[in-house]
């Protein structure tokens, strides 16, 4: 696959060189535009697409055609729901599998942009009797998805630069890191279609503040109500075109064009974010959306002066002025007054960590990839585009219109929230492209033109080509950009296939003779609940399983990713840390029959549940004090389980499931029986007995470990 | 309608078992009966060898053959032959005998009175019909299985002489009935010879013993063949799979299992013969690949190793879908346009299976008529359906057939025969054709097609206009170059310093050029007049051009003159230079401003 891909990316750099070339090339100027060059341009683009498409399908080839990770699943699990059952039935579906005994409705908790996205595709290719399989839609999905946000990326780049930086854009953002991170194949997550709503929403807003047409203000409202039902990001969008307009408004670019676009996009899209079940009454509640409403009645006031003021005489446009001005103040003191007194609701906790202002949830702290960005993931996800980046803003300034403020406010604010959040890389990616896009061609632009400038005396007059050394400097210029690109294309690939192409569910590992092995457990785990426990049968787990085991397993769990209940977590946590006589009534309590552990002790598997254990400790300790973190480190303070582990560590049932006769087998030669191979010691509790639990199924490479707990009458013989 | 097809059917049963209904011949006596039970997997395999004899005086057609009520229960398959020559069996009712079923077997020759037929062997296969004892047991443990039958023959006649023998998988027994004379040798248990056993004797027999197994019933089967004319015919099988063995008890220990290599009950994996044209095999079920396969290929078959997720303990399940391509020459005949499909009812699953229930699918290419079936053992035939998949229109004709109670056996080749014209077969690849006619013609209609209610005669004039300025600045190009030309004439001059005859070649070259000059401005001015329809903006810039430009010639005019003046002598060296001077910046002066009325062009 490898050097057909790269050939092709070697295309793309070919012919959007080419579209440069023609530009300057004074002969072929007549024969290339119009019809000609559209055709050109939406060839490359066609070929970017396909680009696109295709670097995303690297897990498919190397595993198969997978749903990824853990929130794909619960995606994949309601789409098939909705493909089923309908649309009322899938927004009415109470769903009593997940979160038990509690359950959830799946309707009025979920952003249903994917699922309809996945539905509707599903649909038309059934009614060309092109029959699918829903599973397969899923997975290409995001693929698919991302072969249109290189269009719109094109598209965004075109109306606030130029067609050609706009080739340049698309190409980056087919295959930029942080971009594919969350759209290979199988990767069916909300991200897929969001990013691809945000930019076309961007797309939307910049051609409406530029035309101000009501047709594309519309427009871009109705791609804000797709983007409101893909994601909870939406809240980037209805923030940062706010922005913008305060931004245009102190600039003096204040125009009727943005008047028009603002209030038609802010009322038809709120009144459409409102229809999402699970958004409702939060644009007109929450404070988050309180800039645009405040940006919407500062428009009308704004735009009410503009008209008084073109009734009035110069005398009494002073005194309007005045009386503007104290009213203005007089608002803003009483919105401070408000504020004091509690009447308007503060902003919400996770939205006040977006902002890095709290960082005491401890729930959203456990995720990796709430961490904060390393300088290393910004380059590993843009590479160039990280560079490139100031040069873009700096041209932007340069040559500053509405559209490229734009950009410019977008690249800041997106770069603020990147930095605070590693999954917001993301975000910042797409603008990263434009920018990158406008760079590079210019650059090449420029280039090509000094290259091609023939001496020659036109009109008479002496026109100076260029020197040689002008010339030189322009050859270099190009052919960096050419290298650069090349090892952006050979960096994103690389990246692509090494980091971001693992469905996560399968594991693969090279053997010494360079075959390769296949570490299959979860599947084989929750292919074995499915088809060897009762239906009705309840699984204890930690959170992070909880959609694979409804997905896979089609049992019922306690706990799952929508981490929206953390005094249920906490419990599960809290029984993972305690002893068996401890958690065993409140499993009773909570109609547990299956608890599952994951242990990567046997092959080396880091991310198991002993690892994650801490965070178990710390959620069920914020809830229930009885569990307290310092008991279960070892006396020297060290989280350890060799025999150094502290007596609490030793009898909670985490970590008797995980080794439980483990101390019997082998794991690596050289070492002693019951050597842990990710902790790299030999455990400190030996002849584990248990009681009120039993093993029902542990995997071949014992990575995850099923023990059935024992009803009350099974207990009374002993 | 529905009432009146089940009163059919009704009528139908009703007239079969009437004229089904038979008596027992009783000048028919058995002179031996030789009896083997194999019990060593978990079918029961029962080959009975009988010699009938005609003891009347009326000539015998056929004989009966017996089985109980439970044996008729899990009765998968039976089935009577002469040497390699297969008799048909039928099961007919006879009245009077409750708890026995009643198979007629018709002889090859008729058996005159009085003489012994030929060695009858009757081969009985039964499924489930050993019971696990204990039924459930902990990992590790030996299973135990009993098999309940009789010591003596079924017969609806008198026995001469009978033996049986039953073969065991173990000689680990645990108990056996016995009725004299017995014998046990090895994994064998001999009961017999008995002699002179009146019609209908039962005696019981059970046997307890350790058997591995494996035990492994197919709950369901479903069998799809979708057939393409295209040279291909695509096989998938979707299986659900119960572990019938004893059930585990307890907990399952990965370590035990790990360490323990000969544990027997549990299945780990299993094999299953393809034919050898298979290609594009896959393993999976509804989460995915199941990683752990196997492929080999062999000289006549294509062996499949398949390891379930998770081993099979008694009482587990696992469900899989297995598929293949194989091409359609192997199976498909036809005469013109008679196509006959031969094919397996069911394929090798896997050592001696058990399927319980099975579907069976064939999807036909679209548009066939006159589907016939036949099968090898009764189906109950399911009401075709139809199906569409990729570029159907009307939909495919599937049809559809269930069967219960299968076993190896039963891996017999149905026939299907239909009608199918083959010019049916372009029918998709036209239609992808005519899709794309249909793109390109709406398409090439769209861009011509001009929907405007009123013609924009703005735009039109502006693309003209602009046509024609283009037109204009490249006439206007020329003629500069030939201003240039006519420069660097002059320029020629003066660094040639006046050699003979250089007057009158100069002379010739600036006429010639001059002409030229004023063929693009005439070229010019015709353009102009058209523009001047158009747009007066333009026109006027057009005009200010040639108002600038005739400076520019005049200028450039001048200066030639100058130089003839300055060959012929006529004109001072300085003078010549001062002029010269003035004219250059005259000129400038006039291209400049040329200059920026053809960039606005």
């Amino acid at each position: 696959l490898r050097p057909k891909k790269s050939k092709m990316v070697n295309e793309d750099n070919k012919t959007s060189g080419v579209v440069e070339k023609t530009e300057w090339k004074g002969k072929w100027k007549a024969t290339w535009e119009g019809q000609s060059e559209f055709v050109f341009q939406a060839l490359v683009l066609a070929l970017i697409c396909i680009l696109a498409f295709t670097i995303r399908l690297f897990s498919v080839l190397r595993f198969e055609s997978v749903i990824h990770e853990f929130d794909p699943w619960f995606n994949f699990r309601t789409t098939k729901y909705l493909v089923k059952e309908g649309f009322y039935a899938f927004h009415n579906w109470f769903d009593p599998v997940t979160w038990y005994p509690l359950g959830r409705n799946i309707g009025g908790t979920t952003y249903p942009g994917l699922m309809w996205t996945a539905a509707i595709l599903h649909r038309v290719a059934n009614s060309f009797n092109l029959p699918i399989d829903i599973r397969n839609v899923c997975v290409l999905l995001a693929p698919f998805m991302s072969a249109l946000t290189s269009l719109v990326t094109y598209l965004l780049t075109k109306e606030s630069w130029n067609s050609h930086a706009g080739i340049v854009a698309a190409f980056f953002a087919a295959v930029v890191p942080g971009y594919i991170s969350r759209s290979v194949a199988g990767s069916y997550d909300n991200e897929a279609v969001a990013i691809f709503a945000l930019i076309c929403t961007f797309y939307l807003w910049v051609k409406s503040v530029k035309t101000g047409s009501l047709f594309w203000s519309g427009l871009c409202a109705l791609s804000y109500f797709y983007m409101v039902a893909s994601w909870g990001g939406y809240i980037f969008i209805i923030n940062l075109i706010p922005v913008h307009v305060v931004a245009l408004l102190i600039s003096g670019r204040y125009s009727h064009r943005l008047y028009v676009a603002y209030t038609t996009m802010y009322t038809i899209g709120t009144l459409l974010s409102m229809q999402i079940q699970f958004v409702q009454f939060i644009p007109v509640s929450s404070p988050e959306h309180m800039a645009a409403l405040g940006v919407f009645g500062l428009l009308q006031i704004w735009n009410g002066v503009v008209i008084v003021r073109s009734l009035l005489s110069p005398r009494h446009q002073k005194n309007f002025f005045r009386v503007v001005i104290l009213g203005a103040f007089a608002a803003f003191m009483g919105l401070l007054a408000l504020a004091y007194f509690d009447f308007i609701p503060s902003l919400t906790g996770r939205l006040l960590t977006l902002l890095g202002f709290k960082e005491d949830i401890t729930i959203v702290k456990s995720v990796s990839e709430h961490q904060p960005t390393s300088w290393g993931t910004f380059f590993f996800d843009m590479h160039l585009l990280t560079f490139l980046i100031p040069a873009g803003i700096i041209l932007c300034f340069q040559r500053l219109t509405d559209e490229n403020l734009f950009i410019i406010l977008y690249v800041l604010f997106s770069s603020y929230f990147s930095g605070i959040m590693i999954r917001l890389v993301l975000v910042i990616s797409p603008v990263a492209c434009v920018l990158g896009g406008i760079v590079v061609s210019e650059l090449l632009s420029t280039s090509f033109d000094v290259l091609t400038r023939k001496s020659k005396t036109v009109s008479g007059v002496k026109k100076k080509g260029s020197s040689v050394s002008q010339k030189g400097g322009a050859l270099i210029t190009v052919v960096i950009m050419c290298i650069a690109a090349y090892f952006y294309q050979i960096h994103c690939t690389w990246v692509t296939s090494v980091a971001y192409s693992s469905p996560s569910i399968v594991l693969a590992a090279q053997q010494n003779d360079g075959s390769r092995v296949i570490f299959d457990d979860f599947r084989e785990a929750y292919s074995w609940l499915s088809h060897n426990t009762e239906p009705d049968a309840k699984v204890m787990s930690w959170w992070d399983y909880g959609y694979q085991i409804t997905g896979m397993g089609n049992r019922t769990v306690l706990v799952d990713n929508n981490t929206r209940n953390n005094t249920h977590i906490a419990t599960v946590g809290m029984m993972m840390a305690s002893t068996e006589a401890d958690a065993y009534p409140i499993m009773q309590a909570l109609h547990v029959d299956y608890v599952l552990v994951v242990f990567g002790g046997m092959i080396g598997y880091s991310s198991d549940d002993i690892n994650k254990f801490l965070w178990m400790v710390r959620i069920g300790g914020g809830v229930y004090p009885r569990i307290v973190e310092s008991d279960y480190f070892s006396r020297g303070g060290a989280y350890a389980m060799d025999a150094s582990a502290s007596s609490t560590m030793r009898n909670c049932i985490m970590y008797k499931m995980c080794y439980y006769r483990f101390d019997e087998t082998m794991t690596q030669y050289g070492q002693p029986m019951g050597f842990d191979r990710v902790r790299g010691v030999e455990i400190g509790e030996k002849k584990i007995k248990l009681t009120h639990l039993e093993e029902a199924y542990t995997t071949e490479h014992w990575m995850v470990r099923i023990y059935r707990v024992k009803r009350p009458e099974e207990l009374s013989r002993f | 309608m529905g009432s009146f097809v089940k009163l059919i059917g009704l009528a139908l049963v009703i007239n079969a078992c009437l004229g089904a209904t038979d008596v027992i011949n009783k000048d028919i006596v058995i002179k031996k009966f030789e009896r083997k039970i194999d019990l060593t997997s978990q079918l029961v395999k029962i080959v009975n060898k009988i010699t009938i004899e005609n003891t009347g005086s009326s000539p015998v057609k056929n004989f009966l053959f017996l089985a109980t009520a439970e044996e008729h229960k899990s009765l998968s398959y039976i089935g009577a032959q002469v040497g390699s020559y297969s008799l048909t069996v039928a099961e007919i009712n006879i009245a009077n005998h409750p708890g026995y079923f009643f198979y007629k077997v018709d002889l090859r020759d008729v058996l005159q009175a009085g003489n012994t037929a030929a060695v009858v062997e009757i081969e009985v296969v039964l499924s489930d019909a050993l019971r696990p004892y204990p039924a459930s047991i902990q990992q590790g443990e030996k299973q135990l299985v009993v098999y309940e039958g009789s010591h003596l023959v079924m017969s609806a006649y008198p026995v001469a002489s009978q033996t049986s023998t039953v073969t065991l998988p173990s000689p680990n027994i645990e108990t056996y009935s016995r009725l004299k004379p017995v014998s046990l040798a090895d994994t064998t248990i001999t009961y017999g010879p008995y002699e002179n056993t009146p019609a209908f004797s039962v005696d019981p027999l059970k046997v307890h013993y350790e058997s591995g197994g494996p035990f492994m019933t197919i709950t369901s089967l479903e069998r799809v063949l979708e057939v393409s004319h295209w040279g291909n015919i695509a096989v998938e099988e979707t299986i659900d799979l119960l572990h019938t063995g004893a059930k585990l008890k307890g907990p399952f220990s990965r370590y035990d299992y790990q360490r323990d290599h000969n544990s027997h009950t549990t299945v780990k994996s299993f094999r299953s013969v393809l034919p050898a044209s298979a290609r594009d095999v896959y393993y999976r079920d509804e989460i995915g690949n199941i990683s752990t396969s196997n492929l080999r290929v062999r000289e006549d078959s294509v062996e499949l190793d398949l390891r379930p997720r998770f081993p099979l303990f008694g009482g587990w399940k696992t469900h899989y879908k297995v598929g293949y391509n194989v091409p359609s020459y192997e199976y498909l005949y036809n005469s013109g346009e008679k196509y006959a499909l031969k094919m397996r009812f069911l394929d090798h699953l896997y050592d001696e299976m058990a399927v319980d229930k099975m579907m069976l699918k064939i999807i036909l290419p679209e548009g066939v008529k006159d589907v016939e079936l036949s099968t090898p053992f009764p189906v109950q035939r399911e009401p075709d359906t139809l199906m569409a998949t990729y570029l159907d229109t009307v939909g495919r004709v599937v049809v559809s057939m269930r069967a219960s109670r299968l076993t190896s056996n039963h891996i017999q080749d149905f026939t299907l025969t239909y009608t199918y014209t083959s010019l049916l077969m372009l029918q998709e690849p036209l239609l992808v054709v005519a899709a794309f006619l249909l793109l390109f013609i709406v398409v090439m209609v769209w861009v011509r097609l001009d929907l405007t209610l009123s013609p924009d005669r703005a735009a039109e004039a502006k693309m003209r206009v602009s046509s024609h300025c283009s037109l204009v600045s490249s006439h206007h190009h020329k003629r500069t170059n030939l201003y240039h030309s006519m420069l660097d004439e002059i320029v020629k001059q003066q660094g040639l310093g006046n050699p003979p005859h250089a007057l009158a070649q100069f002379q010739t070259n600036i006429k010639k050029l001059q002409q030229s000059i004023r063929d693009e401005s005439q070229a010019i001015a015709d353009l102009l007049s058209k523009i001047r329809g158009d747009n007066s903006e333009m026109a006027e810039r057009v005009i200010e051009l040639q108002k600038y430009d005739k400076d520019v010639r005049d200028a450039v005019t001048h200066q030639c003159n100058n130089m003839e003046k300055l060959l012929s002598k006529k004109m001072a060296k300085q003078a010549y230079a001062d002029a010269d001077v003035q004219l250059t910046k005259k000129r400038e002066d006039a291209m400049d401003k040329v200059r920026s009325i053809v960039a606005h062009l």
